[in-house]
């Protein structure tokens, strides 16, 4: 026994820690590590083993009779061909569409998979210019809210339904009604949109109804940049960061990879840039919130976030040539922060010249974006990594000067005013044409309901510039209204086929079907030349503000991770995602840092009241690591009063106190003495600090590249086994061996994998209480580990001074030293074990290997017995603890799923009812549960209760690409998929990362990128001294800090590593 | 006092009982699990159309992939639109009342409830195309549907039905000119045929480097 490996844990080693609880090493975590499943895992709610072992049997019993009787003949079922053959039509073959999901200031342009005429799976468009077909987290998820039973589906007046033909009649009646009056008392509220056909329709509309009024809202805006650079350069522009072309970065509370627009673009770039060796970029981040760019940032400074126009001032300070005297005075900075940060990082921008890059947030006022034209101007960046590319922009008003006295009908475009802005204006009728029967559509007169974008006709300009065209896939499901169409019938135009007015639009710019079938047009005037332009305008004067305090507390509103404004509230998989950063699901919290937390004497779970401008709003208190002092982070999107059954009600409505500041000051908190349950994955299946994530600095890694290798744990002595594994005879006769690679140099933790595997691979949604018993399904997660520095963790000088040194684990918490902490990310996902431990323990051979090194799960095999998620050491199995695919939308979110053996429906015991008429058992009801099906992928199996599950390296697509290339060859032995040919499949996973951080192929080839990556120095196995080999494996990360700056860390890595009891090892060892 | 309580009297008579029902039990499972009837074998339903497969695929020696025209470019062989039977029978026998329905469909594109003979379970992912294209004959797994009037099961499509083929594909592969010719045969003398079948087979496994996955993630997934 004593060969067992085992992990030193020095306490005075750096450990990764997951949650504040691990670190705190509470008695409640440390049960949490030993029990296998969390408590309640295994048991049935209220009802002990032996009650449900009784009644089991009586099911037994009933079933037995069943059988009997009935018989168990495989019902009739029948084929129903065409009668007219559709030509080029192929029964079961997808077919690809290029299109593109229109965002706030651009579009992301798409190829979406359609099986039988049902789209099922969003991929980004690889052959769009600088692609790499990688998209965001909502472009995965929107493919659910297609099939959302929720979504609106009829046409209402003053709250009746009323027939399609009389909502249309009521349109032309407004059209001829206005333009008798020139649009008198005619208003339109829409959200931001690039499309040109929509401009070129507002054109129509101020022309035909002069006196109508056109106002713009966006919950969250991110139209600044656009606005801050129209300003800055005197001339309508937008701006295009080019993260793949700096080399010094500097983000002023600017969460570019995570909450700001365009992230696909973004990520891609930033990781094109961070390629390690000589040119590798280095980032800086002046943020608030812990954010995924800080997490990723090679130094990070922590402050409040209304504390950033003094902090951009003293860098304009050191970078401006002769700043002006309101500059230089407002540029004093607060003592707490050090003015060597700022120096030294002004020093390395100018040093980086024009590959320096410094971006402001949306979150900003336009004053810090001035500023940072300016200094980018400056540092002569412009035209370099930062482009500007000519824009038109739409006449619209601001909402706030909307006069509800002068309007008689207000037309609204999508969007959620009555939920966003708290309250909807009063109008004398309200039209509205939304996607959800929600809040805005409650107080509206006329509803009609919207196309989902995968049913409508439209067009979009990227934010490079580029114009893309969205087309259907699917006709609208519920007899749903473009945009396009709703307000050509508005303008009375006679054209309404939304086809048709793009295809106006579109005019004789280029071959139509061309752009159609290649899903973009380049040559096209809106991509047009950059701007050759300097900053021209004044520097901005900034004003002074007192740092927030307790009593003066900063509240930062954030773009949810999510469900952005909102938008994605009633979307399953967007709740129950873990948040990139918090792992909350299922809810918002109110981030508050450890330091704060203790002055107010509040801890997680802790309702609080915040006020704000005379408004207040309850939720729980969440402390989050890296949290700026005195600073509350509030995500927008949360506390739906009528958004579906799915996200009605989840969190709290951050909006009720929010002005349209992005970031106020002058809350405070109170304790309401309520205390709340959050749902949070975040220490699940720890690693007990293990040396999962490995990494280094550049300077360590250039001198010893081998780092990764050399920190591996002790391996037990090895006997011969008398049974040889199987595998090692088997692969030798295989044509390929699959691997994978995971680069956590690239990645960023932004999880849309995680949402590109639950779409591929039918994953259930389990809801709250699920998650909150450690159920969650998702194949594929993204572990987030926080590391602090472990000199200052010892350091007694940096503890608290009021605190008691002898403090308990549950006061260790709020200890200063955990202030500042560095966060990694690592996508967790089967490692396809080649000496597999789940094998060995199945009873029943429900997973195998197959000869091609896929760790393989049968299961129509498997009986749930849960031993091999026992004996992994990765914790990627999961278990169907219920039917999750067929709840019906309402129990998603718990509180518990009741099961059909014990639940009563009208006082009928549920189990008996099914007996009597099984079709009507208390599940879904047809057509809805037909709408939900149709979002599933036909090629892979729809698990159901009781049924081991993990992740396959979608076992379909290979299996998919094997067979294509078989009935091409024939009756010829070229059967071997090539990655020099391109038939080699890409994992969901893969093709959706935007960073290009995951690469997938045949190890068995020396040529391909996956041998290539393996190859690496970099290259390391998670656990790897347990000699289970697995396919998947990491490339350590590199971090490229500054040796000048004051928070420079020496490359701890491999020290602590050492300081832990932990060996060095010939490079050599362990990696398969 | 006895060391055996009373309860012990009926111990004989309960496991008498108890052997006569598992051996019941043992009994029914095997008459119905183990009989050829349990995989459809012989299933014959009757078609909403007269269709006979003995004349059309036998006697005309139409190829099976007129009408099955997708079985080697995807997974299912499909079942022929009726505007597929239109084209010989607009004009053959362009009146005959069994085709009613036939011309129903094609005129009012509604579909003809074909009734399904062969399925396999949900769990099993078979593919048609990459068995036809390799040189499986339709008639390993379907039998000789072209003397069959009424289709009929003829196969058990049981696990083991497919892994007696996947562990020894050289006794079945043949050249892939000769997959839909149901009745071909490499020599109409048996013992040279099965010695050719042997040789050939052994070749084309070899040359076209033919797989027979035996692995769960061949089917399952």
């Amino acid at each position: 026994m004593n060969s067992t490996p085992t992990t030193p844990t020095n306490a005075n080693g750096r450990r990764y820690w997951r949650s504040l609880d691990e670190l705190a090493d509470t008695p409640e975590f440390k049960e949490w590590l030993h029990r296998e499943f969390p408590q309640g895992a295994s048991e049935l709610d209220g009802q002990n083993r032996r009650h449900f072992l009784k009644i089991m049997a009586a099911s037994f019993a009933f079933a037995g009779v069943a059988t009997l009787g009935a018989g168990c003949r495989r019902p009739e079922e029948k084929l129903e061909p065409f009668g007219k053959q559709p030509e080029d039509y192929i029964y079961g073959k997808a077919e690809y569409y290029a299109t593109a999901m229109p965002t706030r200031t651009g579009a992301i342009p798409l190829v979406v998979k359609s099986y039988e005429g049902r789209p099922i799976k969003i991929e980004g468009n690889a052959q769009f210019p600088g692609s790499n077909g990688g998209t965001d987290r909502y472009a995965q998820a929107s493919i659910l809210n297609l099939y959302d039973p929720d979504r609106a589906k009829r046409f209402t007046k003053d709250g009746k339904t009323v027939s399609r033909d009389e909502a249309l009649k009521f349109l032309d009646d407004l059209s001829q009604k206005f333009s008798a009056n020139q649009g008198e008392g005619l208003a339109f509220l829409a959200e931001s949109s690039t499309s040109p056909s929509r401009a070129r329709l507002q054109k129509i509309i101020a022309q035909k109804f002069p006196q109508s009024k056109w106002f713009t809202y966006d919950a969250i805006d991110s139209g600044i940049h656009q606005r801050a650079a129209t300003q800055a350069f005197g001339q309508s522009v937008k701006p295009v960061f080019n993260f793949d072309k700096a080399k010094v970065i500097l983000s002023l509370d600017c969460d570019f990879l995570g909450g700001e627009d365009d992230t696909h673009n973004h990520i891609r770039k930033f990781a094109a840039s961070r390629k390690t060796g000589e040119g590798m970029s280095r980032l800086y981040c002046i943020e608030s919130l812990f954010t995924l760019t800080g997490a990723h940032a090679d130094h990070r400074l922590r402050v409040s976030a209304s504390l950033i126009g003094q902090i951009v001032s003293a860098f304009a300070q050191k970078i401006v040539p002769e700043p002006p005297d309101h500059l230089v005075q407002l540029a004093k900075l607060p003592a707490d922060i050090d003015a060597k940060w700022i120096s030294e990082c002004a020093k390395d921008l100018v040093a980086a010249g024009k590959n320096a890059l410094v971006v402001a947030g949306q979150r900003q006022p336009i004053e810090v974006h001035l500023l940072a034209y300016a200094i980018n101007s400056v540092l002569g960046a412009l035209e370099n990594t930062v482009e500007l590319r000519k824009t038109t922009q739409n006449e619209s008003a601001d909402f706030k000067i909307f006069d509800a006295s002068a309007t008689d009908t207000l037309v609204i475009l999508g969007g959620n005013p009555a939920y966003n802005l708290n309250s909807l204006p009063n109008a004398k009728t309200i039209v509205r044409l939304g996607y959800y029967e929600d809040e805005t559509s409650e107080k509206a007169n006329w509803n009609f309901p919207a196309a989902h974008y995968l049913e409508s006709w439209g067009d979009a300009i990227t934010s490079d510039g580029t114009l893309v065209p969205i087309q259907p896939l699917i006709q609208p499901l519920f007899g749903g209204l473009t945009e396009l169409e709703f307000l050509a019938r508005i303008a009375g135009e006679s054209q309404t086929n939304p086809h048709d007015i793009v295809q106006t639009t579109f005019g004789n710019t280029g071959d139509w079907k061309r752009f159609l079938f290649n899903g973009f047009q380049l040559e096209i005037e809106t991509r047009s030349m950059a701007v050759n332009s300097l900053f021209n305008g004044t520097l901005p004067q900034i004003k002074s503000i007192t740092a927030p305090s307790t009593q003066n507390l900063e509240v930062i509103f954030y773009r949810d991770a999510k469900v952005d404004d909102g938008r994605y509230a009633n979307n399953g998989w967007m709740q129950e995602l873990p948040d990139p950063i918090t792992k909350i699901t299922w809810d918002n919290a109110v981030l508050i840092s450890r330091k704060t937390a203790r002055e107010l004497g509040v801890q997680n779970g802790d309702i609080v009241e915040i006020s704000l401008n005379g408004k207040s709003v309850k939720g729980p208190i969440w402390t989050q690591p890296g949290m700026a002092d005195y600073s509350l982070g509030l995500a927008l999107g949360y506390g739906r009063e009528k958004a579906g059954r799915v996200g009605t009600g989840v969190g709290f409505n951050a909006y009720k106190i929010f002005s349209g500041k992005y970031v106020e000051t002058g809350a405070t908190i109170k304790k309401t003495g309520e205390t709340y349950v959050i749902a949070t994955t975040q220490s699940h299946w720890s690693m007990e600090g293990r040396p999962a994530v490995r990494e280094a600095n550049l300077e360590e890694f250039s001198k010893n590249p081998d780092f990764a290798q050399e920190m591996h744990d002790k391996e037990p002595p090895v006997v011969k086994s008398l049974y040889p594994n199987p595998f090692d005879e088997a692969k030798k006769t295989a044509l390929h061996q699959w691997g994978l690679v995971v680069d956590l140099n690239s990645c960023v933790g932004c999880a849309t994998c995680v949402v590109a595997c639950q779409s591929e691979n039918n994953i259930p949604i389990v809801g709250k209480d699920q998650v909150s018993r450690g159920r969650e399904m998702h194949w594929m997660r993204i572990d987030r580990y926080y590391t602090s520095d472990p000199k200052r963790q010892n350091n007694r000088s940096l503890f608290d001074p009021n605190a008691d040194m002898n403090q308990t684990d549950a006061e260790q918490q709020f200890a200063k030293w955990i202030d500042d902490v560095q966060a990694v990310s690592q996508p967790m996902l089967c490692q396809m074990c080649e000496a597999a431990p789940c094998e060995n323990v199945c009873p029943v051979n429900a997973t195998s290997h197959d000869e091609e090194g896929l760790n393989v799960m049968t299961y129509n095999r498997c009986i749930g017995t849960r031993y091999c998620s026992n004996n992994c050491p990765y914790k990627v199995r999961r278990f169907n603890y219920f039917d999750y695919n067929k709840r019906p939308a309402s129990a998603l979110k718990g509180p518990f799923y009741p099961t059909p053996l014990l639940n009563k429906t009208d006082g009928k015991w549920d189990l008996l009812s099914w007996f009597k008429a099984p079709e009507a058992s208390g599940m879904r009801e047809e057509d809805e549960w037909d709408l939900i099906k149709m979002v599933k992928n036909p090629d892979v199996t729809v698990r159901m209760r009781g049924v081991m599950e993990k992740c396959t390296y979608c076992v379909q697509r290979i299996q998919q690409a094997e067979i294509t290339q078989k009935v091409k060859a024939g009756a010829s032995g070229d059967i071997r998929l090539k990655e020099s040919e391109g038939t080699i499949p890409k994992t969901a996973c893969q093709q959706a990362c935007p960073a290009g951080a995951i690469v997938f192929g045949d190890i068995s080839d020396p040529d391909s990128s996956v041998s290539d990556w393996k190859r690496s120095s970099r290259n390391y196995s998670v656990l790897g001294e347990l000699l289970t080999k697995p396919r998947t494996t990491y490339l350590a990360r590199v971090r490229n800090p500054n040796p000048a700056m004051p928070d420079y860390h020496a490359p701890y890595s491999t020290e602590e590593y050492e300081e832990r009891g932990g060996e060095f090892h010939a490079a050599e060892r362990g990696n398969s | 006092m006895s060391i055996f309580p009373k309860w012990t009297n009926w111990l004989p008579l309960v496991l008498l009982v108890g052997a006569m029902l598992t051996g019941g039990a043992v009994t029914a499972g095997v008459w119905y699990y183990f009989t050829p009837k349990y995989t459809r074998v012989g299933y014959e339903p009757v078609q909403p159309v007269p269709f006979s497969h003995k004349v059309h695929a036998g006697e005309l020696g139409i190829d099976c992939r007129y009408c099955h025209s997708m079985v080697d470019k995807t997974w299912v062989a499909n079942i022929p639109s009726a505007s597929t039977c239109m084209n010989c029978h607009s004009q053959v026998l362009k009146d005959d009342p069994r085709l009613a329905i036939v011309r129903e469909s094609a005129t009012n594109n509604t579909p003809i409830p074909w009734v399904q003979v062969h399925i396999t379970p949900d769990y099993v992912y078979f593919n048609h195309a990459v068995h036809v294209a390799r040189g499986i004959s339709c008639v390993e797994c379907h039998g000789r549907v072209d003397q069959m009037d009424e289709v009929h099961h003829a196969k058990p499509f049981s696990m083991s039905f497919c892994l007696d083929c996947h562990r020894d594909p050289a006794a079945h592969i043949r050249p892939t000119d000769k997959v839909t010719d149901l009745g071909w045969k490499w020599d109409s003398d048996p013992v040279k045929a099965a010695h050719m079948q042997e040789v050939n087979g052994a070749k084309f496994v070899h040359d076209w480097k033919v797989q027979s996955l035996q692995s769960c993630s061949a089917c399952h997934r």
